[in-house]
């Protein structure tokens, strides 16, 4: 079940390009990012492996569950609908976005609205499925999808347009300080693991995560390309130019002799699939956390059939995402994606800590 | 539960019939531009000159058999003259296929930087299409129908690239590494020069750019040099005189290093250079002599030409090869590094140290 863990992992440190983590770094290219991968690096991949290691203390158990068992319903109550609303902005904004990429580079006379409510719709089927459909589903899209991806990100890395000058330039500002939004941007590749607070109760009884060496080498490996690749591009002085980095830099390669000369729309459509399958399952999560806010609720990881409050509350996140869309524009998306991936962060480490806390008074008491 | 599934699948199809017309027109009711041509003119109430190369589709893909429309305007700005131009032609223009934009000397003669932003801003414009400057005049370049050509511009994209002609005259510059050098600063844009020769193109000659216009245009083998030491461009040729006869050799392997040192507050900027070649034009017997006194001619020839083209850029006060970079990437971090090199960079010395050695002297002796 290690590959479970790995899954997770690898989509989200993938996904970190549609949420404007490169942007926010290169913002910060000549003051702190450099550094801040760094700090972003080590303390990702420990939190990582700590709180999956955590979890499989609590076998076939969910975060709801943990948290109403151990905690007073006043406060397990709130906090997991904060938890909840975590998954669901991060997966929200990710669709957004992507709604929007559409709209800009493959059909720009389509309303985006339309274009963001027919991928709400798959994302309400996906998402209201039983937890263990959704993990063979990522595990599906992931299979059929990264082989490409890392494909297209080598092709990159080897292309003749590659200038490593101005790579080593971008890494001698490194002996900058740290600063908390690069940090915050750069921690993101690594929440991956953090899915396992749902995901854990599909986990086998005596399971123990056995590849934690993958963590940091997958996520340190996708946070230096997904940084240094554009610079490489599109020069350090110049990055910072574009709007949607990665869809640039995936324009500026060619496959002469490939199905499609333009790597901008192999590139679209894989992260298409790539969004639609991690919105869904942060809408999964989201919806289970909810759910775990009702008294005589019972988890279960096989639901058949589909109860209908599942599709109660996903289509109320789809309603949200809708509204979103409607009420901010690229900029204000930007800016509140900056400010969330802060206040994301320190919640993930506040989770982490507290679930680590908790597996270890069990231990004591036991 | 199955009637919620049924008004689930009854929503859905619903919803799919908003997306009907979303747009979307077939491609016989589209022109495909295949290059677009950017000219400034003289006249201060519409500075641009926008002139389209528009595809006509036909069945037939067989040389001589492509037939084109140009289009031309004199417009205020760039966007509005595509707009305007959209009423001169009955069906929609589409830019996904434009692969070469053509500059026209005298816009980069001028300023460029508006052309460029509004490339950049065009989504349908792909980051991956050539740039050129075109000369006399990027309309003069747009209205050239060349003899040979399948499909409509398929002869001036196919010059570019490696697909067509591998010409070691011709440096391709891509839309998004021409912005690249725009922004950087160590590196400046350069741009290839296609001049119309009757019904044909002659792209030999490259011309270096500032952060706004044309500084300098090298000869073509200045250009050919360039291209070797530069992209490291194997398939072309070096020259000697070698005791009064012109020898011509053809390369089989190019290496190159560089190092800038800085010594009393002058830069020095040493570059190696290894080439392997075999001899292509050269007066017969060449075999039983020995070959040091030619690959000696080779070197020192190389060496001081090669210096001469470097202080010349040098001189026009571009850096298209990147020596600024490369001393920002060997440098610490700061804005100050950058203005050091500022002052630096007039007062560079090159010290270009050649090594040729000959493979052979081809099929005779």
């Amino acid at each position: 079940m290690n590959r479970y863990v790995v899954y997770n992992f690898i989509m989200v440190s993938l996904l970190n390009l549609m949420l404007f983590v490169p942007s926010i770094l290169f913002q910060y290219r000549y003051n702190g990012a450099v550094s801040s991968l760094i700090t972003a690096s080590l303390i990702g991949s420990l939190s990582g492996i700590v709180y999956v290691h955590a979890m499989s203390k609590f076998p076939g158990k969910g975060v709801p569950e943990i948290l109403n068992e151990r905690c007073p319903r006043w406060v397990s109550v709130p906090v997991l609908l904060f938890l909840a609303l975590m998954w669901v902005s991060t997966s929200s904004i990710t669709i957004d976005v992507f709604a929007i990429l559409i709209n800009r580079f493959f059909n720009p006379d389509a309303n985006v609205f339309v274009i963001l409510a027919v991928m709400c719709v798959i994302c309400i089927y996906a998402a209201s499925r039983s937890t263990l459909s959704m993990l063979f589903n990522i595990e599906m899209m992931l299979l059929l999808n990264v082989p490409l991806i890392f494909l297209l990100l080598m092709k990159a890395v080897g292309s003749n347009q590659m200038n490593w000058d101005a790579i080593r330039t971008a890494s001698n500002y490194a002996q900058t300080m740290p600063k908390l939004a690069p940090v915050a941007a750069a921690a993101f590749i690594f929440t991956g693991y953090l899915n396992m607070s749902i995901y854990n109760r599909a986990m086998p009884p005596n399971y123990k995560f056995k590849r934690g060496l993958l963590l940091p080498v997958v996520g340190v490996g996708v946070l230096a390309i997904s940084y240094f690749v554009p610079i490489g591009l599109h020069g350090v002085d110049g990055v910072s130019t574009y709007l949607y980095v990665w869809s640039a830099t995936s324009d500026s390669l060619a496959m002469e002799y490939g199905f499609i000369e333009r790597v901008l729309f192999v590139f679209l459509i894989l992260y298409l699939n790539l969004t639609l399958v991690y919105t869904s399952s942060g809408w999964h999560q989201a919806m289970e956390m909810v759910k775990g806010c009702f008294p005589k609720y019972k988890p279960s990881i096989d639901e058949h059939p589909i109860p209908r409050r599942n599709y109660v509350i996903v289509s109320a996140f789809a309603i949200i995402t809708i509204l979103a869309l409607y009420l901010l524009n690229e900029k204000h998306l930007i800016q509140l994606t900056s400010i969330w991936l802060i206040v994301r962060m320190f919640a993930e480490y506040g989770l982490v800590v507290w679930i680590v806390l908790l597996s270890r008074l069990r231990r004591e008491s036991a | 539960m199955i009637r919620f599934r049924r008004a689930a699948c009854a929503a859905v199809i619903l919803l799919s019939a908003f997306m009907q017309g979303c747009g979307f027109k077939d491609i016989d009711k589209r022109f495909f531009v295949v290059a677009a041509g950017i000219d400034h003119t003289n006249n201060p109430d519409k500075p641009y000159r926008v002139t389209l190369r528009l595809a006509i589709p036909s069945p037939k893909a067989e040389p001589g058999a492509s037939k084109s429309q140009l289009e031309s305007i004199e417009t205020a700005t760039i966007a509005e003259g595509i707009r305007l131009l959209k009423g001169h032609v009955d069906k929609e223009l589409d830019f996904g296929h434009c692969k070469v934009v053509v500059l026209g000397e005298s816009l980069v003669n001028s300023d460029y930087t508006e052309a460029l932003t509004w490339m950049l801003r065009r989504r349908d414009i792909q980051s991956i299409a050539n740039l050129a400057v075109g000369k006399p005049s990027a309309q003069e370049v747009m209205s050239v129908n060349p003899p040979s050509e399948r499909y409509p511009g398929n002869s001036l994209f196919l010059s570019f690239g490696t697909q067509g002609t591998d010409s070691p005259f011709t440096i391709q510059t891509y839309l998004s590494d021409f912005e690249r050098r725009y922004m950087e600063r160590g590196l400046d844009p350069f741009l290839p020069v296609i001049k119309r020769n009757q019904t044909t193109y002659m792209i030999s000659k490259v011309a270096f750019l500032d952060k706004q216009r044309t500084k300098l245009t090298l000869s073509n083998e200045e250009t050919q040099m360039y291209n070797q030491l530069s992209t490291k461009f194997q398939k072309s040729s070096i020259l000697a005189m070698y005791k009064g006869k012109p020898i011509v050799a053809v390369l089989s392997g190019i290496r190159r290093s560089y190092r800038i040192e800085v010594r009393d507050g002058k830069p020095i900027i040493r570059m190696k250079v290894r080439l392997r070649c075999i001899l292509e034009q050269a007066p017969r017997g060449l075999y039983n002599e020995g070959w040091g006194p030619i690959e000696k001619a080779f070197e020192d020839q190389y060496s001081a030409r090669a210096e001469a083209m470097f202080e010349k850029i040098k001189r026009a006060g571009v850096d298209p090869f990147g020596f600024g970079l490369r001393y920002r990437a060997t440098h610490t971090g700061s804005d100050a590094t950058w203005s050091r090199w500022v002052k630096l960079y007039p007062n560079a010395q090159f010290e270009v140290r050649t090594s040729v050695k000959i493979d052979g002297t081809g099929l005779i002796k």
